[in-house]
């Protein structure tokens, strides 16, 4: 059961670098073909700058879940710095129990806003759907939801591989 | 209720919560009183696809922390060595250049220290540098670079005035009005350099003709770089976007294919190091777009600046007592947090006291620069103290005469536009 958990976790964490990986190549090589498409051709694939655009929000959030599991977002660590060794894990606990509620009211008005694209049946480009591009707004949210909810338990980051 | 509630975002900020989600916090709160449904939040981060020059900060940051990951450091200070090393205090020059190289693709993260600290510190104690003269030195230079293209604190400064309206902000000039501030930075601290080490001046190289073309054909895809972003962009043949993916791929294909100094499993990690660095300002960049709407449709601006004019009268005044201000916000904030925070609510209160939006970025900027080795939480000291292994004490010491020198470049920086201004004009 243990061993279950701990491998779904790791397949998680794969699937989450791959797609960054993906992305990120994926935009570099869009980007570059729609410069030559443009100065050669003098035409261009409408559809390549709004799906580039997507790609910047999911390697937003995606870096965020990342960066959940590394311990290294942006923030005022003046404290962390300063107090007693053996306080950290409380320290830890505290800011963790905040930020999982945020996380969580940021799921749940995500999903909301999810289901009213999906109805609203609003697009992104073209006839091509929106709600699922946005899809990573609230799968980001419930998995760093998810991921201070263990901080809150084990008190200390763990080390990522 | 609601003094409570802000009061808690506030202590939630200072305990060590993620940015991203204090604004987020902040902006709940907000919304709730106003009678706001929340899916507004969702809303506004969406809004992130709305604008195609973002894309610019993840694909420069990869580049940046690509390069940082090669031998490029090692190439870079042998070909700047046999360029200048001939120069009195000639290596002071090579690692300011260096340093500046590396800062503006990874903006100050700290990369820069970690990167080069180890190539130079061994290479100022061996050319007669002092040991506590060259830590002041690299810990000062960590952050020098903030201010030239392709800066991503300068693109984030365009991003955000184009977003409020501001007219006459464009990223290009941006660029072109850094260049000489961040020169006479660069100036500064050799020529401070110079004079503090006048006693006993470090030996200088011999040049050697074959030595730095040798060295300058070593490293001559990396030379390209700059090539590619400032010619591309300021000749207006690629937007920064373009110039960005270009730089990029650029960059991926010299390092993994020519040089070799990259292997292909290592991408993963370096893309997950750069993202989770430009993920953090970008979420920050996404939540706060709410937060500053909310801001400014309760007029919050026009609030502070009623307030403050009642006590700063002259322009003058209003722009020391904002050095003051940044620079502090500077040693605790890192810099793109404090970019999107403070922007949206200083640049209109500026533009009342007459202040050209263009000059208030570099000097925002420039500040936050120093505000990263300025005691007691500057946030290099602490690298800096980390990567070679000494006490924090001692890297106060150490940095304090180069703080010092850059604080007047500020000064004068902000007292004369023309230095910012002049060539835009």
């Amino acid at each position: 059961m243990q061993l279950g958990i701990r491998k779904l976790i790791q397949f998680g964490r794969t699937v989450e670098d791959y797609t960054l990986v993906s992305i990120l190549i994926g935009m570099m090589l869009l980007a570059v073909t729609q410069i030559f498409l443009r100065n050669i051709f003098e035409s261009g694939l409408s559809w390549i700058d709004p799906l580039v655009r997507i790609g910047v929000l999911w390697i937003a959030l995606i870096g965020a879940m990342i960066g959940t599991r590394k311990g290294g977002h942006i923030s005022i660590d003046i404290l962390a710095q300063y107090i007693p060794e053996h306080l950290k894990s409380v320290l830890v606990r505290v800011t963790s129990v905040i930020s999982a509620s945020i996380c969580g009211l940021m799921s749940w008005v995500s999903i909301k806003f999810l289901i009213e694209e999906y109805e609203y049946g609003i697009t992104a480009f073209g006839s091509v759907p929106a709600w699922p591009f946005e899809l990573i707004i609230p799968i980001g949210f419930s998995v760093m939801t998810l991921r201070f909810a263990t901080l809150i338990i084990t008190g200390h980051q763990e080390e990522d591989s | 209720m609601s003094y409570l509630l802000t009061s808690a975002a506030i202590v939630s900020a200072l305990i060590g919560v993620p940015l991203f989600l204090v604004i987020l916090f902040g902006a709940s709160i907000g919304f709730s009183q106003s009678d706001i449904d929340l899916m507004v939040l969702p809303i506004d981060l969406y809004r992130l696809t709305e604008s195609s020059v973002l894309m610019a900060l993840p694909l420069f940051a990869f580049a940046g922390f690509l390069l940082s990951e090669a031998k490029t450091a090692d190439r870079l200070v042998r070909v700047s060595m046999a360029a200048l090393g001939w120069l009195p205090g000639g290596m002071m020059i090579i690692g300011l250049i260096t340093c500046a190289f590396f800062t503006m693709l990874t903006g100050g993260s700290g990369v820069t220290i970690v990167a080069l600290g180890a190539l130079l510190l061994p290479a100022y104690t061996q050319s007669g540098y002092p040991e506590r003269f060259s830590l002041g030195l690299i810990t000062t230079s960590g952050s020098m670079g903030l201010l030239l293209p392709p800066a991503i604190p300068l693109i984030l400064f365009g991003i955000i005035a184009q977003q409020m309206d501001i007219p006459g902000v464009d990223i290009a000039d941006l660029f072109v009005a850094g260049i000489i501030p961040a020169l006479v930075m660069i100036l500064a601290l050799y020529f401070y350099g110079l004079w503090a080490m006048r006693h006993a001046p470090a030996p200088t190289q011999p040049f050697n003709v074959k030595e730095l073309l040798s060295s300058a054909n070593e490293s001559k895809w990396e030379l390209g770089i700059p090539v590619i972003v400032l010619g591309g962009v300021i000749s207006g043949v690629l937007v920064l976007s373009e110039a960005a993916a270009v730089t990029a791929l650029y960059v991926l294909i010299v390092e993994v294919l020519i040089y070799k100094d990259i292997k292909p499993r290592q991408l993963v990690k370096i893309m997950q190091n750069s993202m989770v660095m430009v993920g953090g300002i970008l979420l920050i960049l996404g939540v706060a777009l709410s937060f500053t709407n909310f801001l400014v449709d309760a007029q919050v601006p026009e609030k502070i600046f009623d307030v403050i004019r009642e006590k700063i009268d002259s322009k003058w005044a209003f722009l020391l007592s904002l050095n003051v201000f940044l620079l502090a916000l500077g040693a605790i904030l890192d810099i793109f947090a404090a970019l999107i925070i403070m922007v949206p609510l200083i640049l209109p209160i500026a533009i009342e006291y007459g202040v050209d939006p263009v000059h208030l970025g570099i000097i925002f900027v420039a500040n936050m620069q120093i505000g990263y080795f300025t005691p007691p939480v500057g946030m290099n000291l602490f690298i800096a103290s980390y990567r070679f292994n000494k006490p924090i004490s001692e890297l106060y010491r150490a940095t304090i005469p180069f703080m010092l020198v850059l604080m007047v470049v500020v000064l004068m920086i902000t007292f004369i536009p023309e230095l910012s201004l002049w060539l835009i004009d």
